[in-house]
């Protein structure tokens, strides 16, 4: 596993930035799912085949939520391009395990700053209040970019944090190699329980529940026809 | 209302959410997006520009896509004079509409949707084209949609409720969550076989094993579980043992 350049780093650290301002800030144009973050992720670090994979994996945990207003949500973005960083290069699915865990637990912190971001963006309010009640139209200008620049520095704090994580496990792999396939099923298992358990919650018993199982017994089919 | 105030209005839209906050939560968004639309009022009515501003940025909280709608029928309730509360109920009254259509439509429809055809697509081989297109058709109907919702905003005014009930939105809400429901059933199975090729008959019983339990979790666990939580938990589980044993 060749190591990953300084930089290959930065644009990773810029690339996990940018998705994390997708998720809730600027523009939410879907780069922030783990599908994209993770592909571009892998493109960056010259591994597309691993950046798809996770891209994917990661995907069903991210189809298990719906990323509604003040819900609690993990921030699977930067969790991804980090993800990514942590097994680019090795041959699938060896890391691939250790790479899920790096990312679930920063997708986790991810959803936590998410939380101090708002209780900070309303500090911010109460600052310019009076302000705000003038009906000036710079201290409104200065809120706004006030809050994209500390979803800007939380998406940089949050990627170089995973980065480091990655570059951690490239260079001490703690698993031995049995170990890392048990965890990649394992992680694997997880995700396929995220998205059919949330693919069942999302369609109670309406029709959608009928469309669920014939997508389903569509997908079996395609499946075992792939051998 | 001059061209370039309803193309920068537009543009803003996209970052309607950039200061998301408890309080407010969308309201700053708003009326960060709402500026150049009262622009015309400075010159017209001082005073009626500076309780506009004021207006605009109060709490809104609605899908960040469908924005446009609200955004617009207020820049055109304020610009038309109608009296300030009107207006604040107006804003009030929007909210849950809104909300609940937008999310119906958007985050549980079209994302979960694409977002299945597209791991679907990966697997059949399309690579990262799939990956290109789930950007490329989820931005062009998240895009015009928001394009449509300020226009139809500007157009109506407080007549914005009856236009939406009137409009392609809930026709395309109640249509778009079989499809998702179809995708997204149609991607499990794919992406399970594809992630599992060559791991070996023992990972493939452990996955399963793995899954179906946190189905029946996701099912019975109550408010405590998460999909995130179950996994965080058994990866750290067997790391730990599989360190000891192994």
């Amino acid at each position: 596993m060749s190591p990953l350049d300084t930089g290959t780093l930065l644009l990773l650290l810029g690339w996990g930035t940018l998705v994390a301002l997708d998720l809730v800030s600027v523009p939410q144009a879907m780069y922030a799912r783990p599908l994209v973050a993770g592909t571009v992720a892998g493109l960056i670090a010259g591994d597309v085949t691993t950046g798809l994979s996770l891209g994917v994996l990661l995907e069903l945990f991210a189809l298990d939520v719906l990323p509604v207003g003040a819900a609690r949500y993990p921030d699977h973005g930067p969790a991804t391009v980090a993800a990514v960083a942590a097994a680019a290069g090795a041959p699938w699915p060896e890391r691939m395990g250790m790479a899920v865990l790096l990312a679930l637990l920063l997708a986790v912190l991810g959803g936590w700053s998410l939380q101090r971001l708002r209780h900070r963006n309303a500090e911010a309010l109460h600052d310019r209040a009076a302000a705000l009640a003038a009906g000036s139209q710079p201290g409104l200008r200065a809120l706004q970019w006030g809050g994209l620049g500390r979803d800007a520095i939380r998406g940089v704090l949050l990627t170089a944090l995973g980065l480091a994580g990655a570059l951690l496990l490239r260079a001490f792999p703690p698993f031995p190699p049995r170990l890392q396939g048990l965890l990649a099923a394992a992680a694997i298992g997880c995700a396929l329980a995220a998205v059919a358990g949330g693919a069942a919650r999302s369609a109670g018993r309406g029709p959608r529940l009928y469309w669920l199982i014939a997508g389903l017994a569509a997908g079996l089919v395609i499946a075992l026809g792939l051998g | 209302m001059k061209t370039q105030g309803r193309a920068l209005a537009f543009a803003r839209l996209f970052a309607i959410q950039g200061d998301w906050n408890y309080e407010r939560m969308l309201g700053i968004g708003m009326g960060y997006a709402a500026e150049p639309l009262l622009d015309e009022l400075k010159t017209r009515d001082p005073a009626r520009h500076t309780a506009a501003v004021v207006r605009s940025a109060e709490f809104f909280n609605c899908n960040p896509n469908l924005a446009g709608l609200a955004l617009g029928a207020l820049a055109r309730a304020e610009r038309d004079g109608v009296p300030g509360e009107q207006v604040s109920r107006l804003r009030t009254a929007l909210c849950g509409p809104l909300g609940a259509i937008g999310d119906r439509l958007f985050w549980a429809g079209v994302v979960p949707a694409l977002s299945a055809l597209a791991i679907a697509a990966v697997v059949l081989g399309a690579g990262v084209w799939a990956v290109a297109g789930f950007l490329l058709v989820y931005n062009t109907v998240r895009v015009s949609t928001a394009w449509w919702s300020l226009r139809t905003g500007l157009h109506e005014g407080l007549q914005v409720g009856g236009a939406v009930g009137r409009s392609w939105l809930p026709w395309a809400a109640d249509r778009v969550g079989p499809v998702a429901g179809f995708a997204v059933g149609l991607a499990v199975p794919l992406a399970g076989r594809w992630l599992l090729k060559g791991l070996g008959p023992q990972a493939m019983v452990l996955a399963v094993f793995l899954a179906m339990g946190g189905v029946a979790l996701s099912r019975w666990g109550g408010t405590h579980y998460s999909a995130v939580r179950y996994a965080l938990v058994v990866l750290v589980l067997l790391a730990a043992g599989g360190m000891v044993m192994l």
